[in-house]
């Protein structure tokens, strides 16, 4: 969901980056009141690890394979606004430091990733764990790919209601919601099910290893 | 420039590119961040263009086909879009080039210490996971399997998570033994 600058319109950006202030200040106040002086190293470290969970490849049937996006294992493990605050910083680092991602798209993927894909995740897997962890956890790592897509799909579609020249054409990102849920959507749902399997797996295992005592 | 000039330059650049939708503008805005670069001018470009490569092809070609079959073909947006995108991302990387994050948040230590801690992890972690993958094809010595991908994968993933949990506590242990909160 690396959505390059140049797709979305300033017109939903900036209230986007205003809403996405007001969030990051949210959850700095809030990891600052449980974290203190350990905020500032959590945090990095944190946020680098959700750089390098983003680096793990989701291999698919065929051969091909896709990037996990790690929203439900930090969110699950680490908690949703810790989750929201490591995957922003990492954005923003990618879109400034690496050129990847973008600038004008950091805000939606924010909000739509760490915090809402983040919240889904971690209130499915709450709510379903005492059922089954396992399907709690792939439900959780499936829906946290699939609506976060959505979002961003619906992003995309608005553009060229939002932003377009006075003879009707597009000025950003060109086709609307009818072309943007099911291009996004479907592949993502495949997606999802890989995330799952891959979160379930890396869940299992560090719970494996807390209980035999390891670091984590 | 001082690089938080330079950032906020950026910042207003992209808002301007954004703003904007005059060709002949944005084409001299390409023309001035291309003479900025100097001799950086190829590998920036390079950067640039294979980064938005994909996405823009996609966007471009499928724009293409179906206004094409609809009767609302656009030119003008055809060019519009991809000047826009490529002036953005050339600007990009002529800031990641040329713009020290370090120096342009100097005015706060904790968002210094910030970024520069999670800068350094991010490098650190990427090359001990570049080392994780080069093992593991190292000692394949058939083609993996889906469910050895998938079994590698999350070890890797595990492991990580489990050395950002240590390695948090140790740097919060060594900046508390540095003076680093008794301001």
């Amino acid at each position: 969901m690396h959505i390059p600058d140049g797709f979305i319109s300033p017109k939903m950006y900036l209230p986007l980056y205003a809403v996405a202030a007001g969030c990051w200040a949210w959850a700095i106040r809030r990891l600052r009141r449980t974290l203190d002086e350990r905020t500032i190293p959590w945090l990095a470290v944190l946020a680098a690890l959700s750089f390098i969970l983003m680096m793990v490849t989701i291999p698919l049937p065929g051969g091909s394979s896709v990037h996990a996006t790690g929203i439900c294992l930090l969110a699950v493990v680490f908690g949703v606004w810790p989750a929201f605050l490591a995957i922003s910083l990492v954005l923003l680092i990618q879109a400034l430091l690496f050129g990847t991602g973008g600038i004008t798209s950091l805000p939606l993927n924010a909000l739509a990733m760490g915090l809402v894909g983040g919240a889904i995740a971690a209130g499915v897997f709450r709510t379903l764990k005492g059922w089954n962890e396992t399907a709690a956890l792939a439900a959780a790592a499936w829906l946290s790919v699939m609506v976060p897509a959505f979002l961003v799909a619906l992003a995309l579609g608005l553009q060229p209601l939002i932003a377009s020249a006075e003879d009707g054409t597009p000025l950003f990102f060109p086709f609307g919601v009818e072309v943007t849920l099911p291009a996004l959507l479907l592949p993502h749902a495949l997606l999802g099910v890989g995330e799952g399997l891959l979160t379930v797996l890396v869940y299992r295992l560090v719970r494996d290893l807390r209980r035999e005592g390891g670091a984590a | 420039m001082s690089d938080r000039l330079m950032l906020l330059t950026y910042l207003a650049g992209v808002l301007l590119a954004t703003s904007l939708h005059d060709l002949r503008v944005l084409g001299a805005g390409l023309l001035l961040t291309a003479a900025l670069c100097g001799r950086a001018l190829p590998r920036v470009l390079r950067r640039a263009v294979l980064a938005i490569l994909l996405f823009n092809s996609v966007v471009t070609v499928s724009y293409v086909a179906l206004s094409l079959w609809q009767g609302t073909f656009s030119p003008r947006y055809v060019l519009l879009v991809n000047l826009r995108v490529l002036l953005l991302a050339t600007m990009t990387f002529l800031l990641a080039e040329r713009f020290n994050p370090f120096r342009a948040f100097a005015f706060s230590p904790s968002l210094l210490f910030l970024t520069s801690l999670c800068y350094s992890q991010v490098l650190t972690l990427r090359r001990l996971f570049g080392e994780f993958r080069h093992a593991f094809r190292s000692r394949s010595i058939v083609r993996p399997g889906l469910r050895d991908l998938y079994r590698h994968g999350a070890a890797t993933a595990a492991f990580f998570m489990r050395k950002s949990v240590s390695d948090a506590g140790e740097i919060a242990r060594a900046m508390t033994s540095r003076g680093f909160f008794n301001d």
